[in-house]
């Protein structure tokens, strides 16, 4: 997948992965800070309970303060086995009782008589948490207060908050894992549509124009309303291209009728010699004309029909009679022998019968300008998955070193005068839209140069 | 014999016009579509060319009119439209032919005598059959096996003659008669050069032409020789 | 640094018979092989018990010399805790039965953790922050006289102790021998402990001794040595590797262990933080924790074991953890309790004033 064409699923999933990762992340930090406090919270109701009865001891007797140790606070701050414990008694007078004397916790002694003062510092090298608790007493030089501050070092918290944390971690991460497959199935499952109205397009005929009609959610539709414009305006600028192609042919055939028909009604017998070579010549370049334009506007409308007509069944034998019957004049030299020879199983063939009708009569036409000397036949046959139509003439025949180039469109052979024009492009260009092509087989011993367009049988036909 | 042409360009209705008035035809000549439609509705033709595009009236509804009164009348449409359907739509609405512009003008005058020839050539429509050879009347097709022929008019002619009494022998002169009538001037040449060309375009028949010489024609089966 | 020197002055200052310089009884231990180190011990346990432990240990590490120095438990805590502050030189690694002094160095950072296979095998309550482990298991018994006190008579707990010294006063004057505690660390540890461990018991029996003018020596084998001599009938709360060691040599002493509760200690060792070869002190520290250093100690040194039946001849339960009278001294922050300067002043100050009458 390179960064340009990302699929719209991989898009989707690294987005929801980069929230789900940034929630995970503030999760895991607010699970950290939440495991923090509460480790806290536990342990410091050990300290405050260790604190406690240390401040319990401390007795006024006969206006002394006595203080005796008792071991159980150490047991219960013992829980915290791992930890060491500091604790410092300070009596009204403001010298250390017992205990570690410079133990100092963060905020002021004084502090602690509203309530027990917890504190976070540094002692002997280690982080500690202490507690400060204070407490009146009367001795014989009046009332003073002392105090008791309990540190512990802090590696038990550590210990339970990382642990806490380690486990809001591992379920975030699995929930986040979840989340993530839930959303790439959900993903998948929401983009389906997508993928079938592009297997819509993708199976589409290219010739088919009518409008799309998938069913596709509401966050599509002006998708393919879009696609549906657009397959209109090209359907409207394919007919508009027709009939500039009908209306052009009509615009300039009728002057082309008309010029022949003045050329026609030239009197030649009160011409020269000369004059009557030069309307020869008129007349001929006029015929010339004539077909190619015939030709080039042919040429045109098959192409175009193509973009926008569907196929149908079509019977070989009736096309290529009806091309027959197109391209043989009537006038044809009397001294040529013309035959046509319908296949006896008639091949039906996927295609457009104009379009074929017309690359078969070029194909008959031009064997019968340029090829023919007295003899042309025109036979249907079927070959294999294949429907085939021969045009054979007893003429010299084409190179086979020609062959690839007559069908391009304007190819004039080397010999200059077999000037194909579009006739074998059209038929060409026909064939190979019906999956089909045009062929050329080499004169033989009893056997004339030939011509032939071969098309796939329509599916049922094809035993 | 009468003609309906129906074009509005001046320049090929007028050539129209005197190419077919030269060989003896009476033409009349509109321009507009709907004035054609009126005459067409009380005049008898023989033939009826007629343009697509017209001014009035199109060529097509001309045809369909026409068609729906039941005449049956033979009509050439001429076209100028790239549109096959054109032609198709034409002979689908009752044309017997087209011609699409530009078209060669003796092939318009060839199309027109096949079709003024099938009005008055009557109604033969049986087959006739000699060797392998078979003659459509009705179609005026004919068959070398399973080949179809294209003949000319005085071939086809011919060829029915001889194919009418196979073995019979056919004199120069009852030929020459029966091919050209008396209108035409032809030679016996003519005859010669009509076999050949028929014998040719049978040439791989199982029904042949054989010359008696000094005598005539006569048409054999292989199978019977 | 400064502020860590100044409390450990305060306490040194605060301590009740706080020396200048401390002594201590060294004893030089060759290497097999060439000698390419040597390790310090710094002890408070007798020599004669470590011998076999430390000639073992030479046995698997032959190019060690080891340099031994003994010293009484509340030397040992002074020389340490001078070590710890950089005053003097600091041993490889400590062992010593008074633990509680050992818990404090640990809480005052003068210890190195260690860990190993071998300490992950010790009990948790013989190990401390992987700082302070128990090596031994000794039983705290109570020692006779067979030829003086007839078997009928012989206390098997606290509380019978008391009864007899209460119903026979007159009969056990200065015939009664235990720790002076105020010398002896581990004598205060286990008297502290017993007062824990039943508060009521122990009054009754501290009256009882006081009654009886109750012989205190510093040491163990000073308390076995007047029952040898026939000066003490009845020892109480003596060692039972000491004791079992004396019964060993002289079949007159009978060892009981109490029934109602039996205080175990388990004798610490501890790699000091500045030690200078602290590898080598933990190499040292895992032989003891190793099942080889307790079998030598067991058959050799201390002669009783956590998972062993009793040695032959101590009258008690086959097994003492499992009969569930043994109350081992956890080695934990509990222990620094006891070495609160006011609990212990006052704690020895009670003491004295009953047993000494003061």
């Amino acid at each position: 997948m390179t960064t340009h064409r990302s699929s719209l699923f991989a898009r989707i999933v690294r987005r929801v992965a980069i929230v789900l990762m940034l929630g995970a992340a503030s999760l895991i930090t607010a699970a950290w800070l939440y495991a923090r406090t509460a480790a806290d919270e536990a342990y410091d109701r050990l300290l405050l309970g260790a604190a406690f009865q240390m401040s319990e001891s401390l007795t006024v007797a006969d206006g002394a303060l006595r203080f005796v140790l008792p071991p159980s606070a150490f047991e219960l701050l013992g829980l915290a086995q791992r930890d060491r414990i500091f604790y410092r008694v300070i009596d009204p007078a403001g010298s250390t009782l017992t205990g570690y004397a410079d133990l100092e916790p963060k905020a002021p002694l004084s502090q602690s008589r509203n309530g027990p003062v917890f504190g976070n510092t540094e002692y002997r090298g280690a982080a500690v948490r202490t507690v400060t608790l204070s407490r009146a007493m009367t001795l014989n030089d009046g009332t003073g207060w002392s105090y008791v501050v309990v540190a512990q070092t802090v590696e038990a918290r550590q210990a339970l908050a990382s642990e806490l944390t380690t486990r809001a971690t591992f379920l975030v991460a699995v929930m986040s894992l979840l989340a993530l497959g839930g959303t790439a199935l959900a993903v998948r499952y929401s983009l389906r549509p997508v993928d079938v109205l592009g297997d819509a397009l993708r199976q589409r005929d290219p010739q088919d124009l009518t409008p799309m009609s998938a069913d596709v959610p509401r966050e599509l539709i002006p998708f393919m309303t879009s696609i549906n414009h657009f397959i209109n305006r090209l359907d409207e600028r394919v007919k508009l291209l027709q009939r500039y192609v009908a209306d052009s042919a009509h615009q300039i055939r009728t002057p082309l009728t008309a010029l022949t028909a003045q050329v026609s009604l030239i009197n030649e017998d009160n011409l020269t010699p000369d004059d009557r070579r030069h309307l020869e010549r008129v007349r001929n370049r006029t015929a010339e004309l004539a077909r190619f334009t015939n030709q080039l506007l042919n040429h045109a409308m098959v192409i175009h029909r193509f973009d926008s007509s569907q196929l149908a069944a079509v019977s070989l034998n009736d096309v290529a009679r009806k091309a027959f019957r197109t391209a043989i004049p009537i006038t044809v030299d009397p001294d040529m022998v013309v035959s046509f020879e319908a296949a006896e199983d008639d091949p039906v063939i996927m295609g457009d019968m104009l379009s074929l009708r017309e690359a078969i009569a070029n194909v008959i036409d031009n064997a019968l300008r340029h090829g023919a000397s007295s003899r042309l036949e025109v036979r249907v046959t079927r070959d294999g998955g294949y429907g085939r139509v021969e045009v054979s003439d007893d003429g010299p025949g084409i190179p086979a070193q020609e062959w690839g180039n007559v069908t391009k469109r304007f190819y004039s052979t080397r010999s200059g005068k077999g000037a194909s024009g579009l006739g074998f492009a059209i038929a060409s260009e026909v064939a190979s839209v019906l999956g089909g092509r045009i062929g050329f087989r080499e004169k033989a011993e009893g056997q004339d140069f030939c011509v032939f367009i071969e098309v796939p049988l329509a599916a049922e036909e094809r035993v | 014999m009468r003609i309906l042409l129906v074009e509005d360009t001046i320049d090929v209705g007028e050539a129209i016009c005197r190419r077919f008035q030269l060989t003896g035809h009476t033409v009349d000549w509109e321009t507009d579509g709907s004035a054609a439609a009126d005459i067409l509705s009380f005049t008898e033709y023989d033939l009826v060319i007629l343009d697509v595009m017209l001014p009035g009236l199109d060529g097509f509804s001309i045809l369909r009119a026409l068609r729906q009164s039941k005449s049956n009348v033979p009509v050439l449409v001429l076209t100028a439209r790239s549109e096959i359907d054109d032609r198709v739509g034409a002979l689908d609405l009752g044309a017997d032919d087209y011609l699409v512009k530009p078209f060669d003008f003796r092939e318009l005058e060839a199309r027109a005598r096949v079709l003024l020839r099938r009005r008055t050539g009557g109604d033969a429509t049986n087959i006739i059959v000699c060797g392998d050879v078979s003659l459509d009347r009705a179609n005026r097709s004919v068959k070398v096996g399973k080949r179809e022929i294209q003949l000319k008019r005085r071939e086809m002619t011919l060829l029915e003659i001889l194919a009418s009494r196979p073995g019979k022998v056919f004199s120069k002169e009852e030929l020459l008669d029966q091919l050209f009538g008396f209108e035409e001037a032809a030679g016996p040449n003519a005859i010669e050069l009509y076999i050949g060309r028929l014998r040719k375009k049978l040439e791989r028949a199982k029904a042949r032409i054989v010359t008696l010489r000094g005598v005539g024609y006569q048409l054999v089966a292989d199978d019977n020789a | 640094m400064r502020l860590l020197l100044r409390s450990l002055a305060i306490f040194l200052w605060l301590l009740p018979s706080a020396a200048a310089a401390i002594e201590g009884q060294r004893a030089f231990f060759p290497s097999n092989g060439k000698e390419t180190e040597r390790l310090t011990i710094h002890a408070a346990t007798d020599l004669e018990a470590m011998r076999p432990l430390i000639r073992d240990f030479q046995e698997l590490r032959p190019g060690v010399a080891v340099d031994f120095v003994d010293y009484v438990t509340n030397d040992l805590f002074r020389q340490a805790v001078d070590a710890c502050a950089g005053k003097s030189r600091s041993a490889d690694i400590l062992l010593s039965s008074s633990v509680d002094q050992l818990v404090r160095l640990a809480n005052d950072g003068c210890a190195e953790a260690h860990t190993s296979r071998e300490t992950s095998a010790a009990p948790a309550w013989a190990n401390w922050r992987d700082e302070i482990f128990g090596f031994t298991f000794e039983p705290v018994v109570f020692v006779y006289d067979r030829r003086a006190l007839p078997a009928a008579e012989v206390p098997r707990s606290h509380e019978e102790l008391a009864d007899l010294l209460r119903r026979e006063p007159e009969e056990f004057r200065n015939r009664i021998g235990t720790y002076d505690i105020e010398a002896s660390g581990v004598g205060y540890l286990l008297a502290f402990n017993d007062s824990r461990q039943a508060p009521t018991t122990y009054g009754r029996l501290l009256e009882s001794l006081s009654r009886t003018k109750t012989v205190t020596r510093c040491c163990n084998n000073e308390v076995l040595g007047e029952i040898a001599a026939g000066n003490v009938r009845l020892a109480y709360n003596v060692l039972g590797s000491y004791a079992y060691a004396a019964a060993k040599a002289n079949p007159d002493l009978g060892i009981v262990v109490p029934g109602d509760y039996t205080l175990v200690l388990s004798r610490g060792a501890m790699i000091p933080s500045n030690a200078r070869k602290p590898a080598l002190g933990k190499q040292f520290l895992d032989y003891l924790l190793s099942s080889r250093g307790r079998a030598v100690a067991r058959e050799y040194s201390f002669f009783f074991s956590e998972s062993g039946p009793l040695p032959a001849g101590v009258d008690g339960p086959a097994s003492l953890m499992e009969s569930g009278i043994a109350r081992p001294i956890r080695i934990g922050p509990a222990l620094l309790a006891a070495q609160d300067e006011i609990q212990r002043r006052s704690f020895i100050e009670d003491w004295k004033r009953l047993i000494e009458g003061r």
